[in-house]
């Protein structure tokens, strides 16, 4: 929690408590208008599931969390500090917030070990015995047993992607952000790879992630967002969000992926 | 006056007496044109200003004449007070002239790089020095060690254009052979095989270079 004092001492403004709290978010691509007005309150410890048709801002969103886009208007905040494009020190707060692509994006010239390390490292400035001890123990966890050495190319693809899972955990982020893990994925490697976010999830990681694995949003899912046209237009438990959908727009897409 | 074999052999020690200064300039400009052409490219991707201004750096370094560059370090900066020596003159002539190449080879290389590598570097909090550095430099390097050994080649047989302004490399001592015995095919013949040989090393060195850099994966 040392870590979280230094943090906190940083920041500006403490505005709330919540992990992630996005007000009124709004985002230009040119004239098209791809995130209206969202609000999305995430308490630590929560695990909350995005999900809606291609298109909808999705991806979108989940990227100006850690800057990957730049929003135009309205407030994100970490644990209660203010991430906009006028951060400095913005890769101080990406630190603590790990990111999962679709497509993997390890370093493919590095060996899985060194993927592990490298932010360790680099970022954190730990030692390299020690960084190789902390990458082990998150390799382990994910189930990459004895790999440790070999390239991102010699593994399949669900290898690949529990070894980025393991690299953002390495830097014991605050928040976990997943953009379509699995659907780069062969379909026999889509449970490998969900098995390891909800043990994750069950540890209380605080969690947003895209996807349109419903079986993992009932297991896993504190709330399940629906996003369609830049907004958020649903938001509910799965329970309720599955068998009492709201909106128009929510029903007829659970209709086509259910 | 017939070619004389056995004067093209005798010529070869004295030729061979300059091949460290040849070896040693082509080495420091090669350092040097690879450090200057990739802080180039580098700053022309930091931000949209240092674009324009970087672009018309490098097209004005690849536009001008190596010799007009050379001579303008050796004859226009003492006027300036500055004075270098010529082997000093000479290393960052080269350097300068094919830093304005290698930056394009180096952006062709950084192009080829997915986006996704600098969006997983990023989401990890590195800084940015270090993503360049641990990155993108080393997957940069692979997609580009090809080209890049094309210039190296293309610095080494470069030098002889030192001889204009008196570094002791190779073809200044073939020259002086020549003008001192009026024979000028054997030590030219000479001093060619020698580039030759080198310049293959040189491409075989920058083929083992490669090959250690794709060793780690197939992509
Ligand atoms: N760099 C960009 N420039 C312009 N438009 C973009 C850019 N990136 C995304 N868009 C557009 O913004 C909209 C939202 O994109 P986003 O990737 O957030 O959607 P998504 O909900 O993640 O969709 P998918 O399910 O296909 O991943 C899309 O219409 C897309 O075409
Ligand atoms: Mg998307």
């Amino acid at each position: 929690m040392q870590v979280d004092a230094l943090i906190g001492s940083r920041c500006a403004s403490q505005r709330s408590e919540a992990a992630v709290d996005i007000v009124s978010l709004n985002k230009w691509y040119g004239t098209f208008h791809v995130l209206r007005d969202v609000d999305l309150r995430v308490e630590p410890g929560q695990q909350i599931v995005i999900c809606g048709p291609s298109g909808s801002g999705k991806s979108t969103l989940i990227r100006c969390i850690n800057q990957l886009e730049r929003h135009q208007r309205g407030q994100i905040f970490i644990h209660g500090c203010e991430v906009s494009p006028k951060t400095r020190a913005l890769h101080e707060l990406r630190r603590d917030v790990g990111m999962v692509f679709q497509h993997f994006n390890l370093f493919p010239h590095l060996t899985v070990l060194q993927n592990c390390t490298l932010a360790l490292r680099r970022a954190r400035g730990i030692a390299r015995q020690e960084a190789e001890d902390v990458a082990r123990h998150y390799l382990e966890r994910v189930r990459i047993p004895e790999q440790m050495g070999k390239y991102p190319s010699q593994l399949s693809g669900g290898q690949q992607q529990r070894v980025a899972i393991a690299r953002a955990l390495c830097m014991r982020p605050k928040v976990m952000l997943f953009d379509e893990p699995t659907s780069a994925l062969d379909p026999e490697m889509i449970n490998e790879v969900l098995d390891v976010m909800i043990e994750l999830a069950r540890d209380g990681m605080t969690m947003l992630c895209v996807t349109h694995e419903m079986g993992f949003a009932r297991k896993v899912a504190d709330s399940i967002v629906f996003m369609d046209g830049g907004r958020i237009v649903e938001q509910a438990p799965p329970l309720e969000f599955f068998a009492n959908p709201q909106n128009e727009r929510t029903r007829t897409f659970l209709g086509q992926i259910l | 006056m017939k070619f004389n074999l056995a004067f093209a052999i005798e010529s070869l020690p004295l030729i061979l007496s300059a091949l460290w200064t040849t070896v040693w300039v082509t080495v420091a400009s090669c350092a040097g044109a690879a450090l200057l052409g990739f802080l180039l490219e580098i700053a022309r991707r930091s931000s949209r200003a240092m674009s324009y201004v970087m672009r018309f750096v490098i097209d004005f370094i690849r536009s001008t004449p190596l010799l007009v560059q050379l001579y303008f370090l050796y004859f226009v900066l003492p006027f300036y007070g500055v004075t270098l020596p010529s082997f000093v003159v000479g290393i960052m002539g080269l350097s300068i002239y094919y830093s304005g190449y290698l930056a394009e080879v180096f952006k062709a290389g950084i192009d080829g790089i997915p986006v996704g590598q600098f969006e997983a570097a990023q989401s990890l909090g590195l800084k940015r020095l270090d993503v360049v550095v641990f990155v993108i430099a080393p997957q940069m390097l692979r997609n580009i060690a090809a080209p890049m050994g094309n210039y190296f080649v293309s610095i080494l047989k470069a030098t002889p254009y030192l001889a204009i302004i008196a570094v002791p490399e190779m073809l200044g001592e073939a020259m002086e052979i020549a003008s001192d015995t009026f024979r000028y095919a054997e030590p030219m013949l000479t001093v060619g095989v020698v580039f030759l040989v080198l310049a293959v090393a040189v491409a075989q060195l920058v083929r083992l270079l490669e090959m250690r850099l794709l060793k780690s994966a197939k992509r």
